[in-house]
């Protein structure tokens, strides 16, 4: 037999990109799960509606760009952008909405920049943010909790009335919003002032636990390190928790912050995109501390409920800078400690 | 217990030894030829003593060190000196190398051999001389000579046997223990001698609990003296036995960049270096064979084979049983670092520890990788703590100096970062590649700056030359001035010699002005034009240059601009003399060109009529009108002689005809 010519390693271990994709696919499943309890189906029918579209745009893409079109659709890659931006969508977004947002990400975020592993921007936040800017109300209103439509009704109203009619029926704002727009009331007040809030804050936190379950899965998987998810859980909790202690009639808790709005999803499935993250690990500490400071400045400050986009968006922009600053000191660029005689033995 | 320290990153591949580690180490008997590389050790070449022809016998002498960093090698059995010629190196270029071929004869006949009675008494010196002739290398791949490292002058104060043995597949050392550790342990305490009695410490994996006993069993014979030695049982971890790793993982300490371990008081060994300095300062053999693993998949016979150096794989194989139709990848080394080869009579040497016969899929296959997602597995698994994903975007970028800047340079090529890849990227050959571009483009600016030097120091010479040169000269004028000043004040009525000879130049010159013909006007309107051209042509060149110097040299550009000036005032004179002399005449450039035309219109009637006289049937008439046709053409050129000689105002009859 002819003997072939390789260089080393002549092992590998098997792994492969599309395992880790399918990894993080199967762990956000907990957190679809729970979405659908508490707000109905619209969450499941955007997210297939957004899959569809995003392997139909990077197959069309990816001809336009001569690239082979089977081994790339089938890394997963544009799948988890979908899954991510169906469960960031609020769960009544008409599918013009998704449509928008799934475009962008894959062909603008995504192939402009050269495609998987090049694009300096995570493409999911990308697509939200835009429209996030473009359809702020249609963006901003998350479904209520109370009574959720048959499969059927949201079916229909997905595709039809969507386009003519109003949804103020079955949404509402969501906890976030309404404990930022306190109107004079302190959070107490707020409370026993409008129901709605403790329904919704519950049903979020049941969402975000179930995330937690799925980021804690990849993390025993080892498709990510626990540095960024960490970093970005800690600081957010810790801005909370110092406002907190100062105004607690003004500032929401650290458990209230950590368990309301995508921060679970984000912490676990967005700020631990590797290729828009910061590559070392004390990079990805630097880099998740900064995702977790401009989320809790946006949400208290901004104009936006929630802020996981921009402050992804913001961080991806610094993440060459963090690269510079924390590279690991190699092998043997310690200082040495001085070998002295007490090693001998 | 010693303490055991952990170093960042290492891998856990499947360890495949047990293929290979369950028989006892089989001689292999001796093949009818052997291929002996003069180089195969890290430093110079070892140059050839014997010649094609010759008789050697079993551990002669056969091509001496050359040098310093330099090893010593040995007829590995008796036989013939068939040829010196050029073989497939053990290398993965597969270039080929000076080798010396010897048929042997079977006989195996000894050269007699001298080992010291008493090696414990032995000096340090004597020691090493030993361990030099013997030739000596490192044996677990690198082929460092041995002497380089032990006649170091620092203070060492640990001695490292390395028989980690990380790689999958390989089981040479851990047989080599099992069966000699008694050997073994003599040798450490040899070394521990030459080295100044430092402690020392033996880092061996834990998946080799056998011959961990077998260490530890011949440490107990040893009781009652004071040692000094300790089995250090590390965790089975890819790459623990990388040199740097191993001193990490049993003292703590790193060697520090662009050093070596000497720096921080280690000297590091192989355990089958080990050995090989037992064979030879206890029986004074020299390094002639090892232990060597043939395995894999399509090994029939898979286990450790004691083989002359310079035993050719194929010889080995077929020992081994290995059945060449099933494999399709050989690869000498391990799995993780080994090289593969091609050439099945390419021989072994001092540094080969392994020959693996990978069944098909039995590796890796090769798959086509995808995009890099920076997901920071190579990362985790780096024991050297670099950025592998980083390196590979700037290897790919060509940006070496950014690579640099990540320390490219302390990539120890272990290939854990690539064992993890999951879009499977070739993340070391990109390695290897960018290292091998950075030290061409170092030698490549080391060039630059060495013509850069001579450059400069020529100019400056060159300088330095006009300058001698001047101040002779000045010397010698002022010398002359003086002889003048002397001679004139001896003959102070003696006509000055210089004005003379001015007088007489000029004087000459007047009489050939006056000799000379007078110029026709043709001529001198002749030499006005040429002049007027000239200049044209030399502005033309200048401005051209002018606008090439601009984009580039600055300096060149004013003076150049300078000359431009100057020849711009010069060609524009030429003109208005050209233009005066015509004027003078009364020649008239529009009228000229009428002529000319005229001219060249009559000269191209005769030429057609010509042609057409070679096929023309009436040729008398055409004959006629060439004569016609000529005696225009005389006319038009008298008119233009007429006109170009003669200032007249005249009309010429070229126009007419």
């Amino acid at each position: 037999m002819a003997l072939v010519n390789l260089s080393s390693p002549h092992h590998h271990n098997l792994s492969k990109t599309s395992r880790l994709m399918m990894w993080v696919l199967l762990a956000t499943l907990p957190g679809l799960a729970a979405q659908s309890y508490f707000y109905g189906y619209g969450t499941l029918i955007n997210l297939i509606w957004a899959s569809g579209l995003a392997l139909g745009f990077e197959a069309l893409v990816l001809g336009l760009r001569n690239r082979p079109i089977v081994p790339y659709l089938t890394d997963g890659s544009a799948l988890v952008t979908a899954f991510l931006l169906a469960l960031a969508l609020p769960p009544f977004s008409p599918w013009w909405l998704t449509l928008v947002a799934v475009l962008f990400s894959i062909v603008f975020a995504k192939h402009l920049y050269g495609g998987l592993g090049n694009n300096p921007f995570n493409p999911a936040m990308v697509g939200y943010a835009l429209c996030l800017i473009a359809f702020p109300v249609s963006m901003t209103q998350w479904a209520g909790t109370e009574a959720t439509l048959t499969f059927g009704q949201q079916w229909h109203w997905f595709w039809l009335e969507s386009v003519t009619g109003g949804i103020d029926a079955w949404t509402r704002a969501t906890p976030l919003d309404l404990m930022r727009h306190t109107k004079g009331l302190t959070l107490n007040e707020l409370a026993i002032s409008n129901p709605q809030l403790g329904l919704g804050l519950t049903a979020s936190m049941w969402v975000n636990l179930a995330y937690l379950l799925g980021g804690l899965v990849l993390l025993a998987k080892r498709v990510f390190t626990w540095h960024a998810p960490v970093a970005m859980l800690a600081s957010l909790g810790f801005c909370a928790g110092l406002f907190h202690m100062g105004e607690p009639d003004l500032y929401p808790s650290a458990s209230q912050h950590l368990l309301t709005g995508a921060t679970m999803l984000a912490a676990f499935f967005i700020v631990t995109d590797p290729v828009t993250s910061a590559t070392s690990r004390k990079g990805k500490l630097v880099f998740g501390a900064g995702v977790g400071l401009l989320v809790y400045i946006i949400r208290s400050y901004g104009n936006y409920p929630d802020a996981f986009a921009f402050a992804i968006l913001l961080m991806n922009l610094s993440a060459p800078l963090i690269d510079t600053y924390t590279q690991p000191k190699a092998y043997g660029h310690k200082p040495s400690r001085a070998p002295s005689q007490g090693d001998k033995q | 217990m010693h303490k055991i320290w952990n170093f960042h990153g290492g891998v856990h591949p499947n360890e495949n030894k047990t293929q290979s580690n369950q028989l006892p180490i089989v001689v292999m008997p001796t093949p009818k030829q052997l291929v002996l590389p003069l180089s195969q050790h890290i430093g110079k070449a070892a140059k050839a003593i014997v010649e094609p022809g010759d008789y050697v016998l079993k551990g002669q002498l056969i091509a001496s060190a050359q040098g310093f960093i330099s090893a010593n090698i040995h007829a590995p059995s008796s036989g013939h000196v068939s040829a010196i010629v050029e073989r497939t190196l053990p290398h993965q270029s597969a270039l080929s190398g000076p080798c010396i071929i010897i048929d042997t004869d079977g006989k195996d006949q000894w050269v007699e051999l001298n080992p010291p009675t008493n090696p414990e008494y032995l000096s340090k010196q004597e020691l090493l001389n030993l361990i030099h002739a013997a030739g000596i290398t490192g044996m677990g791949g690198a082929s460092f000579p041995s002497t380089v490292k032990l006649q170091l002058k620092s203070d060492i104060h640990t001695l490292i046997i390395n028989a980690a043995e990380c790689e999958p597949y390989i089981t040479a050392d851990d047989r080599l223990m099992r069966e000699y550790a008694d050997q073994i342990i003599a040798s450490i305490q040899l070394l521990q001698q030459l080295l100044g009695h430092p402690q020392c410490l033996i880092g061996i994996e834990d998946n080799k609990p056998e011959a961990i006993a077998a260490l530890n069993l011949a440490l107990s014979h040893n009781i009652g003296q004071h040692t000094n030695i300790e089995v250090c049982v590390i965790p089975t971890k890819y790459p623990s036995g990388g040199e740097k790793q191993l001193i990490e993982i049993l003292t703590g300490h790193q060697v520090p960049h662009g050093g070596i371990p000497a720096n921080i008081g280690i000297v590091c060994q192989n355990v089958g270096t080990v050995k090989a300095i037992f064979d030879a300062i206890f029986k004074g053999q020299p390094l002639i064979k090892r232990i060597t693993t043939v395995t894999g998949k399509a090994a029939a016979n898979a286990g450790n084979y004691e083989v002359l150096i310079g035993t050719q794989v194929e010889d080995l194989l077929a020992f081994a049983n290995v059945d060449m139709a099933k494999t399709s990848r050989l690869v000498m080394g391990g799995p993780m670092m080994g090289f593969t080869i091609q050439d099945t009579q390419t021989p072994l040497v001092k540094g080969s520890n392994c020959i693996l016969a990978a069944a098909d899929l039995e590796l890796a296959p090769v798959a086509d990788h995808h995009a890099c997602i920076r997901c920071g597995q190579c990362e985790v698994a780096c024991p050297v703590d670099l950025l592998p994903q980083q390196l590979f975007w700037f290897a790919k970028a060509e940006e070496f100096e950014k690579a640099e800047d990540h320390n490219l340079s302390d990539c120890i090529e272990c290939g854990a970062c690539a064992w993890v890849c999951p879009s499977q990227i070739p993340l070391v050959q990109y390695y290897r590649y960018a290292k091998g571009r950075v030290k061409s483009l170092a030698s490549e600016a080391h060039i630059a700056e060495l013509s850069r030097i001579r450059f400069e120091s020529r100019e400056q010479r060159l300088i330095n030359d006009k300058l001698a040169k001047e101040e002779k000269r000045k010397n010698r004028a002022v010398a002359a001035a003086a002889a003048q000043a002397a001679k004139r004040a001896a003959n102070p009525n003696a006509e000055d010699p210089i004005a003379a000879a001015l007088a007489r130049v000029n004087a000459q010159k007047q009489a050939k002005e006056a000799d000379a013909a007078p110029k026709s006007h043709a001529e001198i309107y002749k030499e006005l034009k040429t002049a007027a051209a000239i200049t044209r042509t030399k502005l033309n060149k200048t401005s051209k240059a002018l606008a090439n110097a601009q984009t580039k040299d600055h300096e060149l550009a004013q003076d150049l601009q300078a000359s431009v000036s100057e020849l711009t005032a010069k060609a524009v004179e030429a003109q208005a003399k050209l233009q005066a002399y015509e004027a003078k005449l009364g020649l008239d450039p529009e009228k000229e060109k009428i002529l000319l035309v005229a001219v060249a219109k009559t000269n191209a009637t005769i030429r057609k009529l010509e042609k057409t006289l070679a096929t023309a049937e009436d040729a008398q008439a055409l004959e006629e009108e060439i004569t016609q046709a000529k005696a225009a053409h005389q006319i038009a050129a008298q008119a233009l002689a007429d006109h170009q000689v003669t200032p007249t105002a005249k009309p010429a009859s070229a126009q007419e005809s």
